[in-house]
């Protein structure tokens, strides 16, 4: 129960600030910026005029953080757009199970298991060598419009 | 007409096959009596081969000779070379010479054919490579060459000789050197009527390459028998193909000589020097003239004979020839030293000086020198040439003859060359010969060109432009080589009017076939107008003296008809443009920024005229306006807008130069005319310029802005004021004339008048006040008012206000406005400007804070600062102190919040200025506390970390030199605590994404932070170097070497070699530490195993590199290394100690000492891997210490180097070369300059002796 109780909570958390609203002209390259529902890292900014003399627009090309899918939009420079609140947080691993979920130890010292092992190859490997070989691993969870996803590794020495 | 030209060329190629047969007889038999004539040379030649031969087999049988040469390819290629074998197995009767030969020459055949039909590329290539890498490939290519049936295979052949010959040359025998170029100016002699044309070409510039190569070494003697031969081909045969092949190996000659087009041999660059001397000086008018006499020869009975003659394509070529030589570099310093020795006048009479032409106009001046002056001028070269093209225009009608044949083409070019021959080599008689050869020229060139709307209507018709756009450019080259007076009197003679006129008049006409083909793609009007418009910048720049001729009443008003039209087609465009949007990069926006020349040139007419034209420019601004206030609410106003926004370009480029960061007076030629203007306010000028900014004034209306002032005019208008601002706005005084009058006649006086008059009417005590308020108030609309709009905004910015704050006597008035405090206000305590565009943001903060030095005093200035950054650092500590940081810090307006006051603040410390450096200092210090902070709360959000650390950069960068001791202390210790966290944060660190585009974005932010990071500590460094602090910084324990070793320490592990594939980081890194060692050398001696492995790694790293500079600097810090250890030696010291010496790594493998160690790679590199020649010198200044700390490792090296080499002439000339490279001219072992030179000198010639058969065996 505590850890739907704990799941509530961080939902909740996030749910409160989801997204902003931003100018898009001050949206830039790196950034982030919510297109067709999803959160997006901005990757390409290029502006453009409606005729001649008319105001200028943003075009977009961004990708999508967690599917990596490419999607682009175009939006008048002076209207706003949402920006997600993209919040990236570490934890200690301490448990791989075998049904492909990790358990995470969070600063307050409760557990996290509610989280999937990432389907990158290159990581899963990573972790899974790396927590074998018994290292000290801290991985980056990024969390975004309610969905939360491993972005990075570290070792912090052995033990 | 592109139809009809084709069907040209095809008649031009059916032309020559016909004729091939009956040529290939005439050549053999003329190589029957050739032979018979040149018995003895040819017997010499193969004495020549002979000899070769004899002098390379003693050193090892015949028979093994070849078995290496053999078992050379069959490394390369087992499967070509086992044929070989079976080739000379079975043909063991024939000669083994013949059958090795015969299967060299089948095995490059196969591996040709197999290489065009893409049937195992690789191997192909491998055996091809291996013929050009063989030792002495000679016979074996000469075989091909003569046996070959295949076209390819003899190209590659020629290709090997070339290459072997390059790499062997200085061991092959002078003999042997000579009768290789013999071979290849025979075959191409014999083989003169070949199909095959790229062969011959490629064995006539293997020929002219290897003359080259030998061409100090030869006597003149055997260079007069070669070039005696060549003579006799060009001028003396009456074999069209053979004087054709003569005129082609002159060509390939003199662009082999020539340094822009010659082919690397490996030398230095001062033989290829000396080459091109030599030629000039000896060759070049010979073959000039050699050329001339072969077109001459053949040009009457090509004038006699009503259709195309074979002799077409010899009189082409001489030409062609010619041109080429017309094009040649002349140096002839000498020339123009001799004739001011006779006191001559270099620079004579109207012509102008060379000087002010050089890297502008695409024309080259053709300035051969005195010398010439026979060939060129009094022979009546001109009038031959153009009675050659009159009497071939004749002929266009006829079969085999058009505008674009060979032959005509290099006729014209020629003419063209001719027009802009200037300089020493027509006599000093004021320009005289000069001016009666251009008319002469000119003459011949009006038939192309006039009547000018005739001709146009021509091309239109389809005929082809060729021949007007060579009349354009003949006159762009006579415009080059004479002053507008000259220029405009030249046509005088012919005509009744001066060329001005008719150049008038042509480009006229160009314009309006412009306009009416505006949509259409018809490129000849483009390039023609182009041409035109050179023309014109031509005569009309200044020269270097800043003395310009006013034209003549008839130029001007030519200038002024021209300029009429240029305008009206500019609206014209402009006004059928304006609802196209699909070509929004084109050149009209790009002009705003890239300041098209285009629109220079006109301006530079318009200003010629400008008493017409500036009154003219009023007229239609007016006209416009009024026709928008008109149609306001009832038409569309987009047509006008369009029109506006072109005439403001416009305006704005005849009014007033770009700076280009120095402050631009007013236009001479707007100075010198309005003299009879006696009032300020009646002045043209005052008068455009005050239309312009009241119109400008109506955008502050907001009923205005939303119907009239689209972001696009805005952007106009921004430009024009930021343009004009910096010519007319509050000049300084000293632009103004001296009102004392030295000169006092009566034109002089009311020059000066009127120019004190336009100048003082928008100065500082007239309406200059006014309009600076006027041009403030309208850039805060542009910021506040156009939301988004950036690049509206960036103009702005960048160019209007950061213009207006880098001028001292703006910035006084500026600060005591009530529109910049407003500016300032908003800026510092509003959050409507956070909507700006970063970057934007950033460069407002900077001219903000430039604009406190035009406070009275010091403390003001500081104060000034204080008041504008004291709420945005307030704003970030508190941030910084908040308890839930963490969890806001991510939110999107928080985030937007804390890059845009980093911006802001970054900006502000980029404005470092002695007068507001305390309270820059205070700023940095108040936030370094709430910068750690950030770093650790964005340490996943690389944008605002790279932000966070720019910053740091840009501050220290501006302060660090002003810092007293104790503040340096602090700066320093923030600087280690900042990199530190940095580096914590990212060690080990793995991130992954699904998207390759993030994950090589990340790698990009990666790069640049650490590019940061090493600027970070290139700034600190700079505190050794200059520093203005009262005391030292040894009181406090600080030492900045230490500190940045450390630096360098954290930061290197952060650095990958896929980040040093970043050419920028990888510079910067090596630039860094290649400066450390070279300052420092002490401090490495100190550094533990750990560090000085890394460091010494990173060299061995650098060194191979690709690129030269890296390599480069390594060689650098290894001079400063060993320099160092040497030294120290020699003085008892330990040196570099145990780094030195030899020891042992942790996991007890024994190592060699550091010195000996990159002794040998050193080494390594230098004889048998590939690098620059440039780098030669360096090598050898980090070549020589090495030697010297390590005198044993380096014998025993050389030893072992000399005991690999088993040929026994090599070994010794080895043994000969690392004699002298030690002991020759007198190098001593002390480190000093003349040593260091002595040196390089041994090392060049060490390395021209030795490498050729190093990297070969």
């Amino acid at each position: 129960m505590s850890d739907e109780e704990h799941h509530f909570e961080s939902k909740a958390d996030a749910g409160a600030s989801k997204t902003f609203p931003q100018q898009a002209g001050t949206i830039r390259k790196n950034g982030y910026i919510v297109i067709k529902g999803r959160p997006c890292k901005v990757v390409e900014v290029s502006t453009s005029k409606t005729g001649k003399h008319g105001h200028a627009k943003c075009h977009f090309v961004a990708i999508d953080i967690f599917t990596a899918k490419k999607l682009e939009d175009i939006v008048p420079s002076s209207h706003n757009c949402d920006v997600p609140h993209v919040n990236r947080t570490d934890y200690q691993l301490i448990d791989i199970s075998e049904d492909g979920f990790v358990s995470l130890l969070t600063e307050n010292g409760s557990t996290k298991d509610d989280l999937r092992l990432p389907t990158d190859e290159n990581l899963l490997k990573q972790i899974k060598d790396g927590f074998a070989e018994g290292k000290d691993l801290v991985v980056s969870v990024m969390s975004a419009m309610g969905e939360e996803q491993i972005c990075a590794l570290k070792d912090i020495g052995t033990k | 007409m592109v139809k009809r030209r084709e069907e040209e060329w095809q008649r031009y190629y059916a032309a020559w096959p016909l004729k091939r047969p009956v040529m290939a007889k005439v050549v053999s038999d003329y190589f029957v009596r050739l032979h018979s004539h040149n018995f003895a040379w040819i017997h010499s030649l193969h004495y020549g081969v002979l000899r070769a031969h004899l002098y390379f087999r003693p050193t090892a049988p015949a028979h093994s000779t070849h078995h290496s040469a053999v078992s050379h390819l069959s490394l390369a290629v087992p499967s070509s070379a086992t044929t070989m074998y079976q080739a000379g197995y079975h043909q063991n009767t024939a000669p083994p010479d013949m059958a090795q030969l015969q299967a060299t020459m089948r095995s490059i055949e196969l591996a040709c054919s197999s290489i065009q039909m893409h049937a195992n590329p690789a191997a192909a290539e491998a055996t091809i490579l291996s013929l050009n890498q063989s030792p002495q490939p000679y016979q074996a290519c000469q075989f091909i060459l003569e046996n070959s049936e295949l076209a390819n295979a003899r190209f590659l052949a020629a290709g090997a000789i070339r290459d072997a010959a390059i790499r062997e040359w200085s061991f092959l025998e002078t003999d042997y050197k000579k009768s290789l170029i013999r071979f290849c100016w025979l075959f191409i002699m014999k083989h003169a009527g070949s199909h095959e044309g790229y062969v011959q070409a490629k064995v006539a510039s293997v020929a002219a390459q290897l003359l080259k190569r030998g061409w100090l070494d030869f006597t003149a003697a055997d260079k007069e028998a070669i070039f005696l031969e060549v003579k006799q081909a060009v001028t003396g045969s009456q074999i069209v193909d053979v004087q054709y092949m003569g005129i082609n190996f002159l060509e390939s000659l003199v662009s082999e000589f020539s340094p822009s087009t010659s082919t690397a041999m490996g030398l230095p660059r001062e033989f290829h020097e000396q080459c091109r001397t030599s030629l000039e000086l000896d060759y070049i008018k010979e073959f000039y003239c050699w050329a001339q006499d072969a077109a001459l020869n053949v040009s009457h009975r090509i004038i006699g004979s009503d259709s195309a003659i074979p002799e077409a394509k010899v009189c082409s070529a001489a030409l062609r020839l010619m041109l080429q030589i017309l094009n040649w570099d002349f140096k002839g310093k000498k020339n123009a030293v001799e004739s001011s020795k006779r006191g001559l006048d270099v620079y004579c009479g109207d012509i102008k000086p060379e000087s002010n032409f050089l890297g502008r106009s695409e024309c080259i001046l053709v300035q051969p020198g005195s010398l010439w002056r026979d060939v060129l001028i009094s022979s009546g070269q001109v009038g031959w040439i153009l009675n050659l093209y009159g009497a071939l225009r004749q002929k266009f009608s006829c079969e085999g003859y058009w505008l674009d044949c060979p032959l005509a083409v290099s006729a014209r070019k020629l003419i063209v060359q001719f027009c802009s021959i200037t300089g020493t080599i027509f006599p000093s008689d004021g320009g005289y010969m000069q001016r009666q050869s251009l008319v002469q020229l000119l003459s011949g060139i009006i038939q192309w060109i006039e009547p000018p709307n005739a001709v146009l209507k021509a091309i239109e018709c389809g005929r082809s432009e060729s021949e007007l756009l060579d009349g354009c450019r003949a006159l762009m080259s006579m415009a080059a080589v004479s002053t507008p007076l000259v220029f405009d009197q030249l046509l005088k003679s012919l005509r009744p009017y001066g060329t001005l006129t008719l150049l008038s008049v042509l480009m006229s006409e160009v314009i309006k076939c412009l306009m009416e083909n505006l949509s259409e793609e018809e490129t000849w009007s483009w390039v023609a107008r182009d041409i035109l418009l050179d023309t014109w910048t031509a005569l009309l720049t200044l020269d270097s003296s800043g003395h310009n001729d006013l034209l003549p009443p008839e130029g001007i008003s030519a200038a002024a008809n021209l300029f009429a039209i240029i305008v009206e087609s500019e609206l014209k465009a402009a006004s059928a443009s304006a609802f196209s949007d699909d070509n929004e990069y084109d050149y009209l926006h790009a002009s705003v920024s890239a300041m098209d020349e285009r629109l220079s040139s006109y301006a530079l007419i318009a200003r010629v005229a400008s008493g017409a034209t500036i009154p003219f420019l009023t007229t239609l601004f007016s006209e416009r306006i009024t026709r928008l206030h008109q149609g306001r609410g009832t038409t569309d106003p987009t047509e006008t807008l369009e029109e506006l926004y072109s005439l403001l370009l416009i305006a704005g480029h005849v009014l007033a130069d770009e700076g280009q960061g120095e402050i631009p007076l007013v236009p001479k030629d707007i100075q010198a005319q309005f003299t009879d203007v006696v009032d300020a306010d009646k002045h043209p000028v005052v008068i455009l310029s005050g239309s312009i900014i009241r119109f400008a004034e109506q955008s502050l209306d907001p009923e205005m802005r939303t119907s009239f002032f689209s972001p696009r005019l805005m952007e106009a208008v921004i430009w024009f004021l930021a343009r004009w601002s910096s010519t007319y706005l509050m000049p300084p005084e000293e632009n103004k004339g001296n009102k004392s009058g030295e000169n006092n006649n009566d034109a002089q006086v009311r020059l000066e008048h009127s120019k004190n008059a336009l100048l003082s009417f928008f100065g500082e005590y007239n309406q200059g006040k006014l309009v600076l308020d006027i041009i403030i108030r309208i850039s805060l609309t542009t910021l506040v008012s156009y939301p988004g709009e950036k690049d509206l905004q960036g103009l702005t910015c960048y160019q209007l206000l950061h213009g207006l704050v880098r001028r001292k006597n703006v910035i006084s008035h500026l600060v005591s406005l009530d529109s910049w405090r407003d500016l300032a206000n908003v800026f510092a305590n509003e959050r409507g400007l956070f909507s700006l565009n970063a970057a934007h943001q950033r460069s407002l903060a900077e001219t903000l804070a430039l604009s406190a030095s035009g406070m009275k005093t010091s403390e003001a200035s500081n104060q000034y600062i204080k008041s504008l950054t004291n709420h945005m650092t307030a704003n970030l500590a508190e941030l910084s102190c908040k308890n839930d940081l963490k969890h806001i810090a991510q939110q999107p307006d928080i985030l937007l919040l804390v890059s845009c006051l980093l911006e802001r603040l970054r900006g502000v410390a980029s404005a470092s200025e002695p007068r507001t450096q305390k309270a820059i200092y205070e700023m940095g210090f108040t936030v370094m506390n709430p910068i750690l902070i950030f770093i650790e709360a964005y340490k996943h959000e690389s944008v605002v970390v790279y932000l966070l650390l720019k910053f740091v950069v840009d501050w220290v960068d501006g302060q660090i030199i002003y810092l007293e001791a104790r503040e340096t202390a602090a700066a320093v210790d923030f600087c280690t605590r900042l990199l530190q966290l940095y580096s914590s944060h990212n060690i080990g660190k793995i991130s992954v994404s699904l998207s390759n585009s993030l994950l090589s974005e990340a790698d990009t932010e990666r790069y640049k932070d650490l590019r940061a990071l090493l600027q970070l500590l290139a700034n600190l460094c700079s505190k050794d170097l200059v520093d203005f602090a009262s005391e030292s910084l040894e009181a406090y324990g600080v030492s900045i070497s230490q500190v940045v070793f450390m630096g360098l320490h954290i930061v290197t592990p952060l650095i990958t070699l896929e980040l040093l594939k970043y050419p920028k980081l990888c510079h910067s890194y090596f630039s860094l530490l290649s400066h450390m060692l070279e300052i420092y050398p002490e401090v490495v001696a100190q550094l533990n195993v750990e560090a000085f492995g890394h460091i010494a790694e990173t060299l061995d790293f650098g060194l191979h590199h690709q690129d030269g500079e890296v390599v480069d600097l390594c060689l650098r810090a290894l001079k400063a290394l060993a320099s160092y250890h040497y030294k120290e030696k020699g003085m008892g010291k330990v040196g570099l100690g145990s780094h030195a010496t030899i020891s042992k790594d942790p996991g007890g493998k024994v190592q060699e000492g550091v010195l000996s160690r990159f002794l040998c790679s050193l080494l390594q590199l230098l004889l048998f891997e590939d690098y620059s020649t440039d780098l030669v010198s360096s090598a050898a200044d980090a070549l020589f210490p090495l030697i010297l700390c390590e005198q044993n490792v380096y014998q025993n090296l050389v030893n072992e180097l000399i005991e690999r080499q088993t040929n026994q002439m090599f070994r010794l000339r080895l043994t000969n070369a690392l004699q002298s490279l030690t002991n020759s001219n007198n190098l001593s072992t002390t480190l000093d300059r003349v040593n260091f030179q002595r040196f390089r000198k041994n090392l060049h010639s060490f390395l021209i002796e030795v490498r050729g058969f190093l990297r070969t065996l």
